[in-house]
């Protein structure tokens, strides 16, 4: 894939050099355990783990699953709602209860049945 | 003839003493053995805004329910080993609650943030074999006016003891991405990480048991793995799934891959490690687990419910769910199984023939991501 696209803004180009790092650095041969410090070409993952705010997770939703259909998603959608809210698993979809909007489900505990109540959230003004 | 009179007086009421003092033993011993013979399994689990219920599965009744002092998010419960105290994460993966189950007793309270540093814990809860000990991952980032310092990830010792307003009584550098964790028989806790590692809380020592992502299976991929459940304490092991490009040749052509699902699975008893394949990946599911006393048998979860032979690696039974559910838990001689998670309901299967039992409805709000226990109790230590 990588092959066929260009880098043309800087962000791109930091993805860029980022892949080329991990290609190098992938050196490990058949059956060698190695350790996670010595993988030079797996960069530390720090954003994620920080959660501070919410992932980086872009992964397809409540629309398709990993097959590209419709079967493996969570059924129905409200019985995933607050699993993906609470860790801040979708932040497109879903507000981030685990940080920035803890109260959005206060005293709605029944997604099944409180959905309705759930609001939209924006981001407030600085003050 | 008075002294033989008094020898024989003597020896029958000595007899009658004997009689007695043995009738008393013996139906010491008999209540003390159907006591012991009346051993139940139990489970504890939390549900929204701050319950954590004790539930007896002989009769799916719940016998208490205790209200605990914060917002239980995300709800990950773990016992202690001697079953009378469940450890709880809660406090959107901030706080640490230890509760005693037979009368709802605060024992334990630790909040991991603390200054402008918050610490969250991503699943990350295990009790010491003594239950003196409870061990987390801290996961801090300092909050300035201007930026955010994403600072080291520590594994955490807590003393029990400490009580309410714990704070850690040592901490060692480990490795980042931290989520579930187990402690094995020897000490040892294991973590899942990039791999899965144990490490000594005497002296921070680390181990790299299982190499996942940083190791080389010939003729595989990466796995791929998604845990935050910390199941397997009725088998007494630590176990999470994975799927995993199974290439054909040495090309390693992704698209004549099979992708499979596997176990990445730690005997904690013994300290024993298994990686095993046991089907192809045709389903999503969040949680899976061996079937107590049937270890070629493995069933997983999410929106279906699969029943795989482990070493034929294929389905032998499978149905669709009535909704989704993300948490697997067995009765401890793996006859029914129990999914919970999601809403506020445990439904209750027939792990042979997947018929539904029960559902036992939890008073209050949605489980969402909380990891219930199952576990067995002679009834007479149980508080009814």
């Amino acid at each position: 894939m990588m092959k066929h696209l260009k880098a043309i803004n800087k962000k791109a180009q930091l993805l860029d050099a980022a892949v080329k790092k991990t290609d190098n650095g992938s050196n490990a041969t058949n059956n060698e355990i190695v350790d996670a410090n010595a993988s030079a070409g797996l960069e530390e993952v720090v954003a994620m783990q920080s959660v501070v705010g919410c992932t980086a997770t872009t992964d397809p939703g409540w629309e398709v699953d990993v097959f590209g259909g419709v079967a493996g998603l969570c059924q129905p959608m409200e019985s995933d709602l607050y699993g993906c809210a609470d860790p801040c698993w979708w932040p497109a979809q879903v507000p981030d209860i685990m940080n920035t909007y803890p109260d959005w489900a206060k005293d709605k505990g029944s997604a099944e049945h409180d959905w309705r109540k759930l609001g939209d959230v924006f981001p407030k003004d600085k003050e | 003839m008075k002294t033989l009179q008094y020898l024989k007086r003597h020896i029958v009421s000595s007899l009658l003493i004997l009689l007695s003092l043995s009738m008393t033993l013996a139906e010491a011993y008999a209540a003390n053995v159907a006591a012991n013979d009346d051993v139940r399994d139990y489970m504890v689990v939390v549900n929204r805004p701050n319950n954590m219920h004790f539930v007896d599965l002989t009769t799916d009744k719940i016998i208490r329910t205790c209200k605990l002092p914060s917002n239980l998010l995300i709800g990950t419960v773990v016992m202690s080993r001697d079953r009378k105290t469940a450890f709880v994460l809660a406090g959107r993966f901030d706080r640490i609650f230890g509760v005693k189950i037979n009368n709802c007793e605060l024992i334990f309270d630790a909040q991991l943030s603390y200054d402008n540093v918050r610490v969250k814990s991503i699943g990350s809860i295990a009790v010491s074999n003594d239950g003196k000990e409870v061990y987390t991952i801290h996961n801090p980032t300092r909050i300035m006016n201007d930026h955010y310092e994403v600072m080291d990830t520590k594994f955490a010792v807590y003393r029990v003891e400490d009580g309410l307003g714990a704070k850690p009584a040592k901490t060692y550098p480990i490795h980042r991405q931290i989520n579930i964790m187990a402690t094995g028989n020897d000490g040892r806790v294991y973590l899942s990480g990039p791999d899965v590692y144990a490490i000594d809380p005497t002296n921070g020592q680390i181990e790299t048991v299982i190499a996942s992502l940083n190791g080389n299976r010939k003729g595989y991929g990466q796995p791929d793995v998604l845990t935050i459940w910390p199941l397997g304490q009725i088998n007494n092991d630590f176990i999470r799934m994975y799927t995993v490009p199974k290439f054909i040749d040495e090309t390693k052509n992704p698209d004549t891959a099979t992708y499979m699902w596997g176990y990445e699975r730690v005997d904690l008893s013994t300290g024993n490690t298994e990686v095993k394949d046991f089907g192809p990946v045709e389903q999503v599911f969040f949680t899976g687990m061996l079937r107590p006393n049937h270890p070629d048998e493995f069933y997983a979860v999410l929106t279906q419910l699969r029943r795989y032979k482990v070493s034929e690696e294929k389905a032998i039974r499978s149905i669709d769910l009535e909704r989704t559910y993300y948490c697997i838990n067995f009765s401890s001689d793996g006859s029914k199984l129990y999914l919970g998670g999601t809403y506020n309901d445990i439904a209750v299967y027939d792990a042979e023939t997947f018929t539904k039992l029960n559902n036992i409805v939890l008073p209050g709000g949605d489980m969402s991501l909380g990891t219930f226990q199952v576990f067995s109790l002679p009834k007479a230590q149980v508080v009814y």
